[in-house]
């Protein structure tokens, strides 16, 4: 894997100072990396970008990791010229300005829910998308079982070819975290820890994974949640015949090709870019009360500078925070078109501009998306929830069940609205608009509402044999229903979510062969489960041990290879079992032992995929419990293990040691600590516990790098 | 089917540790382990004294039967009145050849444990020991 990038070590260190380009107007950050060696240098170029975007400060805070990953997906249809405005800017396209300033909404929103209570989230967010995107990604989902079947000669044209980047691909999310894990690696071996991140750098990949797994879902009839729920049409104050246009835009966009299960009739909303350098404000005015006139509520004005006329200085300018919800596919394709082209400058923007797209996206959240969720949520919930809820509803299910198992058993076409050769229900159909109503429910948090309609259709899909349907309802019953927070008691967690979630793995795995479906749901539900700590941690634990199995059998043509997805679950079944509190002085019923083994197992997975850190990372968590073990082939393996791993021990631990004697289970590599001891003995007390290893590591440096060397060579050979 | 048999002590130390067959439906009594797979014995053996230490609380009587399983792997415990505990890793349920197996294998502890060269937790070496147990494990597994 390493070798399909060697560009990425092997580049000189470029001058931070980028070339300005003809046609184009970058803003630069102007403290863009200082050189100071070929060391820092290497550590600037991936800082700005790659270090601290998987990195945000609310890293462990899974359920808002849940709750930011199904949020509602807004489909952007804009004019060439506002395209034009953006390009100008730096960015490739109007969406590309907006998606970053989308993903965390500025202040609160306010949603009140089906039972008319208020409630205020300060942590929303949209999806900004490309309405041309969504239309061909639909087709390329649609015949994602031969792109199975063709295996990665397709995909690779997918990918780049169409410019389409699309989520729900396990192998790409394993291959961008093996990216970050390299250069992570490769950091960590010339740089000291200067801020002292090293404990919250361990969790990130798993959380870089798990973000990526939810980041971009694919498009799909199974579920709603990455059809639009709006639509922005913009158009510039450059335009000729700004009327004109907008209608234009609205006729294509209904035009697209959209795929038959999604519905069309989501919100529009109207947006007037006025170019603040070049145009007339008084001209755009009057425009925009024209347009208010004709579309009604929904339209915004948003005022940009384009930098024509006036000089921007780069003294008011902010840096664009980075995407941090994008797809895998498409960060690979930014992190490898870095290599080969120049290196792009960060993208900045005027202030007044980015509150500007800050305001517009808050006002489009609050005053028109969320309100126009709220209202069809409403209307659903009366119109066809309901009557499928009472007692006609449930007659006519009946019926249709008794009729269709009395006519023809399998071709029921009269009766049922499932549509078996696309595998779709059409939008217009009851079945298709209860989803529709769930998964807005779901987006605007209302997680009641949401699992009593998930309840209704997991019935009404099985009975229709719709097995993706099905494995999708019972997927979000399941985790709707460990968000709704009501007593999660063993008996409901035994009862009610293990089948969902066992029902749901099964139907995806076995009757639609949908990996990646199986592997998000498990491992959503797993951080759930783990955040309630108690018993529900230990069902997460056997959750991830399943997910794990999941991984293991998707890699079966080379099974001598472990993945880094395997490790990862791998570490993090130790972690869900970490969490679990002892009662009492004895702490009885935590599980340090369990967490330890699946430390040491994942520390021996590290090393088959060569990760030599990670493995160390894992050893030293681990290591506490079977320092001292009495279990011979234990000890055996887990000196193996710290031997091929290169690790160093902690100084305390060596200390100990000595100070007890050290009892008969002496390595030879005691000797030789025993000489480094002094030289390294003044540092380690000014230095945090943490760090110790690492400045043993930097004293010994070439010993260790020795090791780690040999125990790599090994693995390679093999 | 082979098993895995070991006591373990107050302080997780192995007190004794065996490996056998079964010797029911023709058996040689002969345990068929790779080498890699006995380190893994001793993990998860080591590591189900977690769910130990929760169900001796909740159960009244020293047979606790199957505590833990991981994977196709089942772990039965027999916990003595001096916080001793044998642990018997297998792969198919039997809870009643184990607890006649336990029961025997708890004679022989007392009876060890009567000696008055013998702490609590020291390894058992005494070959005759190993032989009674690889005897009850004949007649019950």
């Amino acid at each position: 894997m390493s070798s399909a990038f060697p560009s990425l070590r092997t580049r000189p260190t470029l001058p931070a100072v980028g070339v300005s380009r003809a046609t184009s107007v970058y803003l630069r950050n102007s403290s863009t990396a200082p050189v100071h060696s070929s060391v820092t240098s290497l550590n600037s170029l991936f800082n700005q970008t790659n270090l601290n975007s998987p990195r945000p400060p609310e890293d462990e805070d899974c359920k808002g990791l849940v709750c930011r990953a199904f949020v509602p997906h807004i489909a952007v249809h804009v004019s060439d010229d506002t395209n034009e405005l953006a390009r100008e800017k730096g960015f490739v396209d109007f969406k590309d300005m907006l998606r970053p300033y989308g993903e965390s909404i500025q202040g609160r929103i306010t949603i009140r829910d089906s039972q008319g209570i208020s409630t205020t989230h300060d942590d929303y967010g949209v999806r900004f998308v490309s309405l041309t995107d969504v239309a061909g990604s639909g087709e390329k989902w649609e015949t994602g079982a031969s792109r199975a079947m063709n295996g990665s000669s397709e995909k690779a044209t997918g990918s780049n070819g169409s410019g389409v980047f699309q989520g729900g691909s396990v192998e790409e999310v394993e291959e961008l975290v093996n990216l970050h894990m390299e250069r992570a690696e490769e950091l960590n071996e010339t740089s000291l820890p200067s801020d002292g991140d090293t404990s919250t750098f361990n969790q990130s990949f798993y959380m870089l994974y798990l973000r990526r797994l939810l980041s971009a879902l694919p498009l799909s009839p199974h579920e709603t949640f990455s059809h639009p729920v709006a639509c922005v049409i913009a158009i510039s104050s450059r335009n000729a015949n700004p009327i004109d246009s907008l209608r234009n835009l609205y006729n294509s966009g209904n035009q697209l090709p959209l795929p038959d299960y999604v519905s069309t009739d989501y919100l529009r909303y109207y947006v007037l870019v006025h170019d603040e350098d070049r145009d007339d404000i008084k001209k755009s005015t009057l425009l925009f009360d024209q347009m208010k006139k004709h579309f009604g509520l929904h339209c915004h004005l948003l005022r940009l500078r384009s930098g024509g006329a006036s000089v921007i200085s780069d003294d008011d300018a902010v840096i664009v925070p980075k995407s941090q919800w994008i797809s895998a596919a498409e960060e690979l394709h930014e992190i490898r078109s870095r290599d080969y082209h120049d290196e792009q400058p960060t993208a900045c923007l005027p202030d007044s501009d980015a509150t500007g797209i800050q305001t517009m996206v808050r006002e489009m959240a609050q005053v028109s998306v969320i309100p126009f969720m709220e209202r069809c949520i409403a209307t659903w919930n009366d119109q066809v929830a309901s009557r499928r809820r009472g007692i006609s509803g449930r007659f006519i299910s009946m019926s249709k069940r008794y009729f269709s198992s009395s006519s023809s058993r399998n071709s029921t076409p009269s009766s049922s609205n499932y549509d078996a050769l696309n595998q779709s229900y059409p939008p217009s159909s009851p079945e298709a608009q209860m989803r529709k109503l769930a998964d807005y429910a779901f987006m605007v948090r209302d997680w009641r509402l949401a699992h009593s309609i998930y309840e209704l259709l997991r019935t009404d899909f099985n009975n229709d044999k719709a097995w993706k349907y099905h494995a999708g309802a019972q997927e979000m019953a399941a985790i709707s229903l460990i968000l709704t927070g009501t007593g999660l008691t063993s008996k409901v967690r035994a009862d009610t979510i293990a089948p969902m979630l066992d029902l749901s793995c099964y139907s995806y795995l076995s009757r639609c062969s949908a990996t990646y479906n199986a592997l998000r749901c498990l491992l959503v539900a797993v951080e759930l489960l783990r955040t309630r700590g108690g018993g529900a941690a230990d069902e997460a634990a056997t959750w991830a041990v399943r997910a794990r199995e999941i991984i293991a059998n998707t890699h079966t043509p080379n099974t001598t290879t472990t993945s880094i997805g395997h490790a990862l679950i791998t570490e993090r079944v130790g972690a869900c079992y970490s969490v679990r509190a002892g009662i009492g002085s004895g702490a009885w019923g935590a599980r340090k032992r369990k967490a330890a083994m699946w430390g040491m197992l994942a520390a021996g997975e590290w090393l088959e995929v060569a990760k030599l850190a990670q493995s160390r990372r894992c050893l030293d968590s681990a290591l506490v419990m079977y320092e001292r073990s009495g279990f011979a082939h234990v000890r055996g393996f887990v000196e193996h293990l710290k031997r091929q791993a290169g690790y160093t021990p902690l100084l305390v631990d060596l200390h100990d040691r000595d100070r007890q004697g050290n009892d008969g289970g002496a390595n030879n590599e005691d000797d030789d600590e025993e000489e480094e001891d002094e030289g390294v003995e003044i540092q380690s007390e000014m230095l945090h516990a943490g760090l110790k290893r690492k400045s043993l590591v930097i004293e010994r440096g070439e010993v260790v790098a020795e090791e780690a060397g040999n125990g790599l060579d090994r693995f390679v050979d093999s | 089917m082979s098993f895995y048999f070991a006591i373990v002590g107050t302080k997780d130390n192995p007190v004794y540790e065996a490996e056998f067959g079964t010797s029911k439906q023709g058996g040689d009594g002969v345990a068929r382990f790779r080498e890699e797979q006995r380190s893994m014995n001793q993990f998860i053996v080591h590591s189900s004294l977690d769910i130990v230490e929760e169900v001796q609380w909740a159960t009244p009587t020293m047979y606790m039967k199957c505590v833990d399983r991981f994977n196709n792997l089942l772990v039965s415990c027999f916990l003595t009145a001096g916080n001793i505990k044998f642990l018997l890793l297998h792969d198919q349920k039997a809870d009643d050849a184990i607890r006649q197996f336990f029961s025997d294998v708890y004679d022989l502890y007392t009876k060890t444990l009567m000696n008055p060269f013998y702490e609590v937790d020291m390894r058992i070496t005494s070959g005759v020991f190993d032989g009674k147990v690889k005897q009850a494990a004949k007649k019950y597994l």
